[in-house]
């Protein structure tokens, strides 16, 4: 499987010339499976580009099939999905995983943010690509070759944040974004969720060192820790600080890989960069 | 009365290479004048204008946000205020009244979980609602302000401020007046513009007069080109217009300089300048034409 990457920052899309070489768009991750499988995980502003470059293909033509998990519904996660032609063209299918909350199901979050005093879209109704909304579990799921399982790595019932672990012939991607380490068991749950992943991808966008207000987001540290625990082979930092500098991130990556080095650790380090190609 | 635009782009943020000189920031317009600021719309401009704000000496206790509506693009800055965090600051936020819900649940919606992790209770600064409607005249400071309904799905608010010093007209959000009327319902397009009634017929022409009036004269005409004249046939039923239909009302209107605004998140900055330039071209004698980039300073030259 190959992994791309649409959208790496986190909270809010930063168009800032200084940021551009990492990218400024918000979180949309793009698995192609060894037979083509497309699952895209995450539909914020980078969803908006990866359906432009879609439309040029079979989703152009109202034959594509596409599986979004979801890992939870804040903004920097969702916003983007209305937006490409792909998503209204009859024809094409959306299968949406995610998690449901005790304020609605994954389908009315969705369909409250494109109600029409939010969106002019009027409700999920108007979706013109066929949509079929699941709500995901920790029962496996088989999607063309691939096996998706998926955990929770929060508690708070009203904004559920789950992970996903993707394995195709033996090999492993692991997903895992705003995780809050301070609530009891997480940090656990975590490292046996990612435990021997080829790659792990983190949301890391502060430093344990930064004074910032952060909803209890996991820092840089944790990521690192939580790969090293879970004997991964990758770890590729996402969800960048929106205040954050292309040579900010390059200082922080070089600094970390030093400590690495020192460590002895087989870890491999990187920071996840708009149109960044990887095979798992 | 200066005016200040941090945010210019339409639908959706963009960081792209090709269109950071006009901007990826969504609506977000800032005008000062005596000492008041005023904030017209909170896409992700306003966290770039709170960003100047705290780099500033001394900050403003009180704000006015004037709201055209609430679509994505013109609310997802509003937590990134940093101001909405200071008990010290009181934050007076207008915007369309609405029989379906107000304008604090709206906004609160969207901040909530499960779309955000803040609660609005959090929120430490005095926050005033008001609603209004079309039609409404009031004075923040020293600053007039009037408004008028915009053709826009959903319907969104126009508005004009003005003081001694200068005129600017604020209409981030219309369709032209002449194939859709837009309101609470949803736009069905076929390809072909539905039979309208005469009270549509009527309704249309009302509310391109009020628009006329609201932009007459005005120093600036901030208004939606979001599409080329080849994208408005194709999209009629999204409530936008294109650069040559901004012209048209801007001519109409008398009014000295227009900046096309609510750019699509495709346009680049090359197209850009060649659409301000074909406008310019076309443009009645004493009309400038510009496009709204980030960073734009507006003030009447003494």
């Amino acid at each position: 499987m190959k992994v791309r990457f649409w959208g790496v920052r986190g909270y809010v899309p930063t168009p800032d010339a200084a940021m551009l070489r990492y990218g400024g768009n918000t979180c949309c991750t793009a698995v192609t499976g060894d037979q083509g499988e497309l699952i895209v995980l995450d539909t914020g502003t980078g969803f908006c580009m990866l359906g432009d470059e879609l439309m040029q293909g079979e989703f152009g033509r109202g034959r594509g099939t596409l599986t979004l998990l979801i890992s939870h519904t804040y903004w920097d996660h969702i916003l983007g999905l209305p937006f490409p032609g792909v998503v209204h063209i009859p024809g094409n299918r959306l299968d949406i995983y995610g998690p449901d909350s005790t304020r609605g199901s994954l389908q009315m979050v969705y369909d409250g943010m494109l109600s029409p005093v939010y969106s002019p879209v009027f409700g999920l109704a108007h979706i013109g690509a066929t949509h079929r909304f699941t709500p995901i579990s920790t029962e496996p799921f088989i999607v063309g070759q691939l096996t998706i399982r998926a955990m929770p790595l929060s508690y708070r019932p009203h904004s559920p944040i789950w992970a996903y672990r993707l394995e195709e012939r033996g090999r492993v991607l692991v997903y895992i974004t705003d995780v809050r380490y301070g609530e009891s068991g997480i940090r656990e749950a975590a490292i046996a969720f990612a435990r021997n992943a080829h790659v792990l991808i983190h949301s890391a966008p502060y430093l344990r060192a930064e004074e910032v207000e952060d909803y209890g987001h996991s820092r840089i540290e944790d990521a690192i820790e939580t790969a090293q625990a879970a004997d991964v082979e990758r770890l590729v930092l996402f969800h960048h600080a929106p205040t954050r500098t292309d040579d900010e991130l390059d200082a922080i990556v070089d600094r970390l890989r030093q400590m690495l080095a020192a460590q002895g650790s087989a870890l491999q380090l990187l920071a996840a960069a708009e149109g960044m190609e990887l095979v798992v | 009365m200066r005016v200040r635009i941090w945010g210019t782009r339409g639908s959706y943020p963009v960081a792209h290479a090709h269109m950071l000189r006009y901007g990826g920031n969504t609506t977000c317009v800032e005008v000062e004048a005596e000492g008041h600021c005023i904030i017209l719309d909170a896409g992700t401009g306003l966290r770039m204008l709170s960003e100047a704000l705290q780099r500033l000496p001394a900050q403003p206790r009180q704000y006015d946000l004037l709201i055209t509506h609430t679509h994505w693009d013109h609310i997802i800055g509003f937590p990134f205020f940093a101001p909405l965090f200071d008990p010290n600051v009181s934050l007076d936020i207008y915007g369309l009244a609405r029989t379906q819900s107000s304008l604090r649940t709206t906004l609160a919606g969207a901040l909530s979980d499960p779309l955000f992790p803040l609660q609005f209770d959090d929120l430490r600064a005095q926050l005033n609602f008001f609603e209004i409607g079309a039609g409404s005249e009031f004075e923040l400071g020293p600053v007039k302000v009037r408004t008028a309904l915009a053709n826009h799905p959903y319907r969104a608010l126009a508005y004009r401020l003005e003081t001694s010093r200068g005129v600017l007209t604020f209409i981030p959000d219309t369709g032209p007046f002449h194939t859709v009327l837009f309101g609470e319902q949803r736009i069905e397009w076929a390809g072909q513009p539905t039979a309208r009634s005469q009270s549509e017929l009527r309704e249309l022409a009302a509310m391109k007069e009020a628009i006329l009036e609201l932009a007459y004269g005005a120093d600036w005409l901030i208004y939606d080109a979001q599409f080329t004249d080849a994208q408005y046939a194709r999209f009629p039923h999204w409530g936008h217009s294109s650069a040559s239909q901004a012209r048209e009302i801007a001519e109409a209107a008398q009014v000295r300089q227009l900046i096309l605004f609510h750019h699509d998140p495709h346009r680049t900055d090359t197209e850009l300048d060649q659409i301000v330039a074909k406008q310019q071209s076309l443009a009645a004698p004493g009309l400038l034409v510009t496009a709204a980039f980030e960073g734009m300073e507006l003030e009447r030259r003494p």
